[in-house]
């Protein structure tokens, strides 16, 4: 086993032309990545586009990518560049000064508008983190901590079986089926609830 | 779905999963919708309970990036064979620009420095000021020459043997030196005093020792 070893099969298959595993890529990294460009600019659809912007240019860049580094910490440069870029261009851009006394307001206005021309999304935003933290709370003990442990701590199979005190065989398979346990309850939002699979996938 | 494929997901998501098994579910994974639905999904619950704030948990990013690489050149097949031939030359290349601006560097030197080189040049420079300085020469006749006192015979460098240039052309170019920049004439002498060609001849300490009669003779 070998560290990066997953990132690394999907880009080999990216450069040898395979733009389905791409995908893989960006489902994978796409929130760490949107998380990371709010740094910059606090719009989340700015940063959403940002995001995008950065895996096209990441996608574009491919073939120079060696495998000298991890996949995101290159990924992170990218997107990096690209929100200073995206914020010094918006900084440069021309100034409008017909506005008035009650500018800073109807900005914020604009803003909000930007934010919320996706209304469902934010609902079923906050309905997926119920749901999730819902199917958490109802794991038991030694799957919830398995999961949250991975997730939350970034600690290794192997970390974790040492803090458990268990095999890493057993802890893989508490982490699986935590996850099992929680998709299954996250596709019922999508399929039956607000039906938007889809936009994840 | 395959609960043990599943399982290798799951494995695979945490970069858990052995390269071997990776490359294999990595195919799989960039053809099947529906384990890349989970894989999305798994991506989502990570995203959750590390409580990301501020991120659309539906975030159309990875659709828009798919639709957009979709439009994009398919990444040539042949480029990392051609990468990896290109990144062999770079070492090669550099080493023997490397090599070469060593070559150059050593062959201006050599043509800055006098022929002496420095082993023979540092002696000779630590003879002449104290040979100028030498009070019991400080008396000069009107008649003689300015500098002739300058034409020392370094004595040798090492004590059983040393090399020494011909007589008869150290002879020549200390009777003419009157005629020569002082410079040259120093650089002259130097590389005569360190020549190994087969105008030189080796003699014993001692007789090295002795400086050229015409220099000896020199008028002060």
């Amino acid at each position: 086993m070998t560290a990066d070893a997953t990132d690394l099969s999907l880009v080999r298959r990216v450069q040898r032309g395979d733009k389905g595993a791409f995908d893989a890529l960006v489902l994978k990294y796409q929130h760490k990545l949107v998380k990371l460009v709010m740094r910059y600019v606090r719009n989340p659809a700015e940063a959403e586009d940002i995001a995008q912007e950065a895996f096209i240019k990441a996608y574009r860049a491919l073939p120079q990518f060696r495998g000298d580094s991890a996949f995101y910490t290159w990924l992170y440069r990218i997107a990096i560049n690209t929100a200073k870029n995206a914020v010094v261009s918006r900084d440069r851009s021309p100034i409008e000064y017909n506005i008035d006394r009650n500018a800073d307001e109807s900005y914020d206005m604009q803003g909000r508008m930007k934010d919320s021309e996706t209304p469902e999304a934010l609902v079923l935003t906050d309905e997926i983190r119920s749901v999730v933290n819902a199917a958490i709370e109802a794991l038991p003990e030694d799957l919830r901590t398995a999961i949250v442990l991975r997730e939350l701590e970034g600690l290794s199979y192997e970390e974790i079986a040492a803090a458990m005190d268990c095999p890493v065989g057993t802890v893989r398979s508490r982490i699986f089926r935590a996850r099992e346990a929680i998709d299954r309850r996250l596709r019922e939002v999508f399929e039956g609830g607000l039906g938007r699979a889809e936009e994840l996938g | 779905m395959n609960e043990e494929l599943d399982s290798q997901l799951s494995a695979m998501f945490d970069d858990e999963l052995a390269s071997a098994e990776c490359e294999l579910l990595a195919r799989r994974l960039s053809r099947d919708a529906e384990l890349k639905a989970r894989w999305g999904r798994y991506a989502v619950i990570a995203a959750t309970i590390r409580a990301e704030r501020g991120v659309r948990l539906n975030a159309r990013v990875a659709r828009r990036v798919s639709v957009l690489v979709g439009s994009e050149p398919t990444l040539a097949a042949h480029s990392l064979p051609r990468r990896s031939a290109r990144r062999w030359w770079r070492p090669v290349a550099g080493a023997a620009v490397a090599a070469g601006v060593a070559a150059i560097s050593i062959l201006w030197l050599r043509a800055q420095a006098p022929p002496g080189g420095a082993e023979t040049a540092a002696p000779l420079a630590a003879v002449i000021p104290s040979r100028v300085a030498s009070p019991s020469e400080t008396a000069r006749p009107a008649s003689a020459p300015a500098g002739a006192d300058r034409y020392v015979v370094p004595p040798p460098a090492r004590a059983a043997m040393s090399v020494v240039p011909a007589t008869e052309l150290a002879n020549y170019v200390v009777a003419h030196s009157m005629f020569s920049p002082p410079v040259a004439r120093g650089n002259l002498l130097s590389s005569f005093m360190t020549s190994e060609s087969g105008g030189t001849v080796a003699v014993s300490a001692e007789s090295a020792q002795d400086p050229p009669r015409d220099a000896q003779s020199n008028p002060r």
